[in-house]
Formats: C-alpha cells, structure tokens, sequence
C-alpha cells in the first residue's frame, strides 16, 4: 500500500476511522458523542469526494475512486448523516442506547462506499456483505422488541441465502472467465449465446442481487423486516442498502455495456415487481408494509431503466436512485419523528395528523406524492426519465404496464395523504412533534424532493459524467 | 426575450406568491380572503390588459398569431424548454381562468368556516396550475401544469367537500391521474420519434407538429392524448367522475370544476391532440360525434332524473361540454370559434347556477328539489338571478350560451349535418330539465315552511357581474370572436374538417 492508495481510499478511510472512534469514545464517555462524530464523519466523508480532483486508483485494494465512487459515496455518506439526525431522538425515546449504533451505521455506509468503489469482483463482495453484516445488528437493534428480533433473524438467513448466491455466482463468473476483475470479467455477457458457465454465474449474481433490492419473487423479507426494525433503520435499509445493490447491479452491466443475455431475467423481475408490489401495497394497513411493498414496486422500475442500460437507462437509474433515496428518507422519517415510545403503526394513527402537525404531515404527503410521481416533486421527474429511457430502449410493452401499475400506485399514496388531512384526529391522540434535528433531516428531504422536481438539469449533467 | 418583462411568467406565478403570502401570514386567517381576491383580480387586470394590447405581435420573436412568447432552456439535457406563449385561444381561456377564480373566490367568502387561509391558498395555486396549462407551449411543461392543478381540487373536495367527500377526491384524482399517465407516455414517445427524425430532441408543440407518424403509431399516441382530454372534458363514457366530485365539492370547487378545469380537456384537444395528430383526430372524428351526441342527450336525460340540485348542474354540464366537442370534432374555423366562445359561456353560466345552489344550500342545509317550492314570493332577487342564468343555460336567444351552441351548429352543420341536426334536438331537452327545475323551485307552492333571507351585497354584487357578462356575450360576442380569427385560421389551415 503506497501514499497514493492512501489518498484515493480516503473517504473510506475517514468513516471506517471514525466508526472504530465512536466504539472507543463509548467506552470512555458513553452516551455523548457517538451521533455528532458519526455526523461529521459522514459530512467529511463526502466533502472529500466532492473535491475537483481527489482521484485515484489503489490497485492493490482493488478500488479505484472514480467519478462513479465519488457519486455514490456522497450519496450513501448523506443518506447515513440523514439516518443518523433522525436516529439520535428517536433512539432515546424509545430507549435504544449505546454507541455501537452510530457505529454500525458508519460501518454501513463503509461497506456501500467501497462496493461502489470497486475494480474487483472480491471487492464488490466484501463491500456488499459489509454492509449487509452492519444491517444484520441495526434491523435487531431494538432489543427489548419481540419484533424486531423477528425481523432481524428473518433478514439474517434471507441475507445468509443471497451471499451465498452471490458468492457462487462470483466463483462462476470467475471460473468462466478467470479473473475477478469486473470489466473484463464481465465482458462475455454481451458475447452471442455466450458461455454457460458464466451465464449461470450471472444468473446467480442476479438472484443475490434480486434480494438484496428485494425485487419479486425474492422479497419475501421485506414487509416483515421493514415493519419490525425501527423506523430509522428501515428508512436507511430501504435507501441506502438498496442503492447498494442498484450500484453494484450498475456496475457489472456498466462494465458490461449493455444488459445482453440479462434482458429476459431482468425484464421478468422488473414486471413481476412492479405488479406484485404496488398490487399488494393496496392491501395493507400498516404504513410501514405499505412502504415495503411500494419500495419493492420502486425497484421495479428502477430495474425497467436498467432494462436501457447503455442507451442512457442508467442515468435514469441514478437519477431515480437519488430521488428515491429522499422520497423514502422523508417517508420514514416522517414516520420515525411521529413516534414516542411506541411507533404508530397502523395508517388509522396518522388521522387528521396533517393539520395537528402540519410540518411532519407534510414532508409525509410530500413523500407521497412523489412516491406516486406527481409533478413538481423530484419522483416525477425520475419517473420520466425512466419510462422515457425504456421506450427508448424499445421496452415498450414494459413501459406501458410499468405506467398502469403507476396509476395504480396513487391509490394507496393517496390513502396516506387522505388519512392525514382529510379524516378526522383522534381526540387525545398526541404523536411527538419532531425535535429540531429530525426536522432538519427531514426539511433537507423535503428540499431535494422539491429541487430535483423544479431543478433536475445539474443532477443530470453530473449523472451523464459517471457514464462517460 | 431578453429586455421584455416576463408577463406571461408574472401572470403564472403571481398566483403561486400570493399563495406563499398566505403560507407565511399564517396564523392571521382573517387575510387571507383579501389577499386571495386582490391577488386574483390583478391577475385579471393583467389578463384583461394583455387581451386589449393583444392580437398584435407584442414580442418579436413570438411565432405567427401569437403576442406574448418566453422561451428558455429548462433541463437542456433533454431538450425541455419553459415555453410560456400567449395567443387568442390562450387569451381567452386566461381571461376565463382569472375570472372564474376571482367568482370562486367571492362566492365562498362565507361559506367556509374553517381553515379558510388554507381554501384561499389552494384556489390560488390551482389559478396558476391552470394558466400555466392554458399557457404552456412545451409539452413537458403543459404535462407538469396539467397534473400540478390536481392537487389542490383534490384538497378542495376532500376538506370541504359534501356528502362522501373523501370518496368524491379519491375517485376525481385517480380517474384523471389515470387517464394523463397514458399521455406521458405518449408525449415520450413522439418526443423519441421527433427526435430520431431530426436529431433534435425536443418538447416543443410548433416543432412537433411537423412530426411524420406511421398511422398507426400516430393512431395509438393520439388515443393516449385523447383519453387523457376525454376524461377531463369528461366525454362520454368517461364522465363517471364529475357527477361525484361536482355534487361534493365545496361551492368554490364546484364552481371551478365546472368553470375550469372540463375547459382544459377540450382546450387541450385542440391545442394538443388535433395539431400534433391531424390524421387520426379526422380519422377518428365520427367517434367523436358520436360520444359528443351520446353524451348531450345522456346528460340531459339524467339531469332530468336527479333530484339533487347540484348533481343535476353536474350532470347538464356534460351536456353542454358535449357540444363544445361536437364543435371540435367538426373541426372548422367557425365551429372550433363556437366551442372556445362555448366554453366560456359555460363557464360562466355552470358557474353562477352553482353558486347559487350553494347560496340555497348555506341557507337551507339541503339541495334536495322537493324540499323547495315557491322562492319567487320569498327571495325575488335570488329568484330572478336564478331564472336568469336557468335560462341561459338552457339556451334563451339573446343570452350567452345561445351565441356558442348556435355558432357550433352552424360551423358543424357543412360538415357533419346529422350530427348537428340530432344534437340541436339535445337543446330541446336540456330545455325539459331545466324548465323543471325552474319550476319546482321557484314556483309551485311552498313544501315546507322556509323563509330565508335573500341575497346579501356581496352575493348579489357576484352573480350580477356574472350576469352582466352572460348578457353581454348574448348579445356581442364580437371582441372574443375577434380574439379566435387568427389563431384558428392557422390552426385550420391545411385540414379542411372533417371529410
């Protein structure tokens, strides 16, 4: 390891630092400081990769700090820092102490930085389970709670299932092609009927994968896991988590150039997600299986513009991701910030919320709507361009369906929206108004979700550079 | 562009920065009403004065038959552009937009108990949602406009609304919602085969127009627009909607649901779907008439069944919408002049008969018919307004809606002469239900002992400025009619109507 790899691993360095810093500050001081050094951590972090030209490759650690790392970085650098000013009061209301929380967020976001850091196949793996590992501790965080120790094994052997598949689709692909470098490994997706040895392994990539975002038929977990865990951690597990697995996807059909023989798995998860989840996100009552089945739908359409992938779908799929990321970080959080000791689970709760706390309610219907993809928020937008890049792909047929189950969708955002201004409040119901750092959380959500839909051109410009 | 002032963006957005003014007054309730009116009468004044500077050219870089244009980049990655362009259709349609808000805004000063900053603030935002449709030149930015404009009726219905509210905003918003996401992807489509025709990638209407479609792509991109505009007209099959949202609206919503927002579904068949897809608009012209048809003799036919005042206001406006898209559909100069001239008058006219179904109903708690009887006696101004606007509804010669229905027949006439013979006999029958209801309610014998107070100042002050203008455009017509030469004969040019 040489100066160089020092500095082109650097942003991986400060969190990893600072996450061994907060363990060690919490047997010293405990209680205190484990947030604001996690915060100012991950805001470091991301500074760094904003730098002009921080760059770098580490050969020997297989990373390589690209336009594309430095992207993703920020982002999952951000999307911790948010989780993270969400999580302090809501850890104290309901009795979550101890530092290894803002640890373990920090190890998190590790793991999903050096994923989208990555030259290697070994890499991609270790990141991926990196962070996978950190969220196996946050969904069972909340020891005291039956249901989370549910969802927590529950996510633990889905989490166990997929690395294994994940890993035997990497040990394939590199028996195929004998190396574990991602761009050439990853070449022969594209090479006529190709060889099976590496199709099975890709195919086996893709079932890993098809966990991790919880893509139909393998999101089983999801309902039950987003219920359970606390609102903060569900919030980051179904942004940044997600994101991961939708960096790691990009990366092998970027070094791919184009989805190839993938196309038939893929449009078939795409169509299933898109139908199953937003069909079932109309039965539920319970807010946060409601947001579990419409994540799962999300990523139906995410996947329908990696579909394009080379003919500009994954600029839509960045875009989205981004989008995304707010959306669901002010849903959550949202919800987190409503609740006291208890989490207000059912959608009856939130009755006649919107007006008795008109800030929280409206980041909450905010969230909906661009959930839903009503202009001007930043989901319309992304759901633009990603119907507009699978048209342009020629998946038409997929798009049609995908803007059917769109419509579809409405209706149960709606529902959330209906229930917090236009039903009556329980009298004697008092949810907590938010302490000033979830309202910053959620003001800067709110924000991008507004911006992005008024303002998408620079995101754009910066997305089209990461696929130059 | 540059050295000129935006008026058109003024225009837009004033209404959106008085919303903002309430948002940050809040807590001062009492404001709000007069911030909203002041705001929404400048927005008038404004629109007024741009139709007296209009129809010469105002800007130089404006295309032919338009005064006002603002044209800039938006997201230059995808070629979206903030096109802001104002002729005589957009005009008029601004003229109506800025009116019916103030109306709305007078009429609901009372009726609303609660959160009135919040009614103010969204009857503004959808002010802006709809000019910005009327306005709007660049598809993406008309589809942005077009969606933002129903969040705030939703809001509208579901707080203050009536009866099953919360059903009436649930099933408004996803009916309309539904049918516009076929359009998007519609729009997207012609915006790729735009683009790989000319390399240009762009959402601009004046560029894809000249668009050269397969038939059969053309015919599928044009069904996507046309649903998404039939349903907010709402043509028959697709009106299922307006009775339940009209009936439960608050009068405000109601009277700007009728008053505006069918007017941009037949606004955007012909500013949209017709140019972009000449072909298959004529091809599918007598399907058209035949909706149209079905729909003015279907709506008056239920009007006459409801017993409910409102919901039979409701059910007669997809009557008189039926006309205006018998105008469209024929596809003349002098019928689409009929069905834009239409539009306002019924606008007008809905407008007013709601709002007196909500005065009645603010006084009686009850809009059922058989529990009225004999107001002539009791409440002669309301009485007579009401008569006023019951008849021009129905189509009394020298009141408005007679000018725009007898244009669309005789525009439609040379081109489709069954069509405009079976629906002169619609007027017949809207005649029926309204005669009734005139009659039920102003004079058989009292039902029931009710002795309410007639109209106040402000009341009467509203519905007679409604019915100054119904008379005036009853009898001259003329200056609106100038407004729609020019845009319309280039709309026209080179489609004869239909064969």
């Amino acid at each position: 390891m040489t100066v160089a790899d020092i500095w082109a691993v650097m942003p991986l360095l400060i969190i990893a630092v600072a996450a061994m810093l907060v363990l060690l500050l919490g047997a010293v001081v405990p209680g205190r400081y484990g947030t604001v050094v996690g915060a100012v951590a991950l805001v470091g972090a991301a500074l760094w990769c904003c730098q002009p030209s921080p760059g770098g490759v580490a050969t020997s650690l297989g990373l390589i700090l690209s336009p594309f790392a430095r992207f993703f970085t920020v982002l999952f650098s951000l999307s911790g820092f948010l989780v993270l000013l969400l999580s302090h009061d809501y850890n104290d209301r309901r009795g979550i102490r101890g530092e290894e929380y803002p640890a373990t967020i920090l190890f998190a976001v590790f793991g999903m930085a050096a994923l989208s850091a990555a030259t290697n196949l070994l890499v991609l793996f270790l990141g991926l389970e990196g962070l996978t590992f950190a969220f196996y501790f946050l969904v069972a965080i909340d020891r005291h709670r039956p249901a989370a120790g549910e969802a927590g094994l529950k996510y633990l052997l889905m989490g166990a299932v997929a690395a294994a598949f994940t890993a035997f689709g990497m040990a394939l692909v590199y028996g195929a092609g004998g190396t574990l470098d991602i761009v050439p490994a990853m070449q022969s997706l594209n090479a006529g009927r190709g060889n099976p040895l590496f199709l099975a392994g890709a195919g086996f990539l893709l079932a890993g994968i098809a966990f991790k975002m919880s893509l139909v038929p393998a999101h089983l977990w999801t309902p039950d896991v987003y219920e359970g865990a606390p609102a903060p951690v569900t919030a980051f597990l179904s942004t940044a988590s997600k994101g991961g697995a939708v960096a790691f996807l990009l990366l092998l059909l970027s070094a791919a150039g184009k989805v190839g023989n993938l196309r038939i798995p893929l449009w078939g998860l795409s169509l299933l997600s898109m139908v199953a989840g937003n069909l079932a996100a109309l039965m539920q009552k319970n807010l946060k299986r409601m947001l579990a089945y419409s994540a799962i739908a999300q990523m139906g359409y995410i996947v329908l513009a990696l579909l394009a992938a080379g003919q500009g779908g994954e600029e839509a799929v960045v875009f989205y991701l981004v989008a995304y990321t707010a959306m669901n970080l002010a849903a959550f959080g949202a919800v987190a910030s409503f609740s006291g000791a208890q989490e207000h689970e059912s959608l009856e709760d939130y009755r006649g919320l919107g007006f008795e706390r008109p800030f929280q309610g409206g980041v909450l219907s905010l969230a909906m709507f661009g959930l839903a993809g009503v202009p001007p928020t930043a989901g319309f937008i992304g759901k633009f361009f990603i119907f507009s890049s699978a048209i342009r792909g020629g998946e038409i047929g997929l798009a049609v369906i995908g803007i059917l189950t769109a419509a579809v969708s409405v209706y149960y955002y709606l529902r959330v929206v209906v229930t917090l201004y236009l039903r009556r409040a329980e009298p004697g119901s008092a949810p907590c108004r938010g302490t000033p750092s979830e309202r910053c959380a959620l003001a800067a959500a709110g924000a991008v979700i507004v911006i992005l839909g008024l303002v998408p051109g620079p995101l754009l410009d910066m997305v089209a550079l990461l696929f130059r | 562009m540059m050295g000129h002032l935006p008026i058109l963006t003024i225009l837009v957005f004033l209404p959106l920065a008085g919303a903002l003014g309430i948002v940050l007054d809040r807590g001062r309730e009492e404001h709000a009403r007069p911030v909203a009116l002041a705001v929404a009468i400048l927005v008038l004044t404004g629109a007024g004065l741009t139709a007296v500077a209009g129809p010469v050219s105002l800007v130089p870089s404006a295309p032919p038959g338009f005064f006002l244009w603002e044209d800039v980049p938006w997201v230059a990655r995808f070629g979206i552009r903030y096109t802001l362009g104002m002729d005589g259709i957009s005009c008029l349609m601004a003229l109506l937009t800025s009116f019916v808000t103030v109306i709305a805004l007078a009429v609901s000063w009372r009726g609303i108990g609660e959160r009135v900053g919040l009614h103010c603030l969204l009857i503004l935002v959808m002010e802006s949602g709809i000019l910005g449709v009327f306005l709007a030149f660049d598809l993406f930015l008309f589809y942005l406009f077009w969606e933002v404009m129903l969040v705030p009726m939703f809001f509208l219905i579901g707080i203050w609304g009536h009866g099953r509210r919360i059903y009436a905003a649930v099933k408004f918003f996803i009916f309309t919602l539904a049918g516009s996401l076929l359009m998007l992807l519609a729009i997207i489509g012609i915006y790729l085969i735009h683009g790989s025709q000319t390399g240009a990638y762009t959402f601009a209407l004046h560029a894809l127009t000249s668009t050269r479609l397969e038939p059969a792509v053309s015919s599928w991109l044009y069904a996507a627009f046309l649903l998404a505009f039939a349903i907010k007209v709402p043509l028959f099959p697709l009106h299922t909607w307006l009775p339940d949202a009209h009936t439960d609206a608050p009068t405000a919503g109601s009277v700007l649901l009728a008053g505006l927002l069918l007017k941009t579904g037949a606004y955007g068949l012909i500013r949209f779907a017709h140019p972009l897809f000449p072909e298959a608009a004529r091809a599918s012209a007598p399907l058209i008439l035949t909706a149209a048809l079905v729909g003015i003799v279907y709506g008056s036919w239920v009007a006459f069944a409801q017993t409910d005042m409102k919901r039979l206001v409701a059910y007669s406006s997809i009557g008189h919408m039926g006309f205006v898209v018998l105008g469209i559909a024929a596809w003349t100069p002098v019928s689409l002049s009929g069905s834009l001239l239409q539009m306002v008058n019924h606008g007008i006219t809905t407008g007013a008969l709601f709002a007196l179904v909500g005065m009645l109903d603010e006084r009686s708690g009850t809009r059922e018919i058989v529990s009225f009887g004999g107001l002539w006696g009791k409440v002669p101004l309301f009485s007579a307004f009401f008569l006023l606007f019951a008849m021009a509804s129905a189509g009394l010669p020298g009141l408005n809606n007679f000018t725009g229905e007898f244009i669309i027949l005789a525009g439609s006439f040379r081109v489709a002469p069954l069509a405009a013979a079976l629906a002169m006999a619609g007027i017949i029958l809207s005649l029926v239900y309204t005669v009734r209801l005139v009659q039920e309610l102003l004079f058989v014998t009292d039902r029931r002992p009710f002795s309410p107070a007639d109209l106040s100042f402000r009341e009467g002050g509203v519905l007679a400025l409604l019915a100054v203008t119904a008379v005036y455009l009853g009898i001259h017509p003329a200056p609106l009619l100038d407004l729609l030469n020019v845009p319309l004969a280039l709309l026209t040019a080179g489609t004869g109507g239909t064969p």
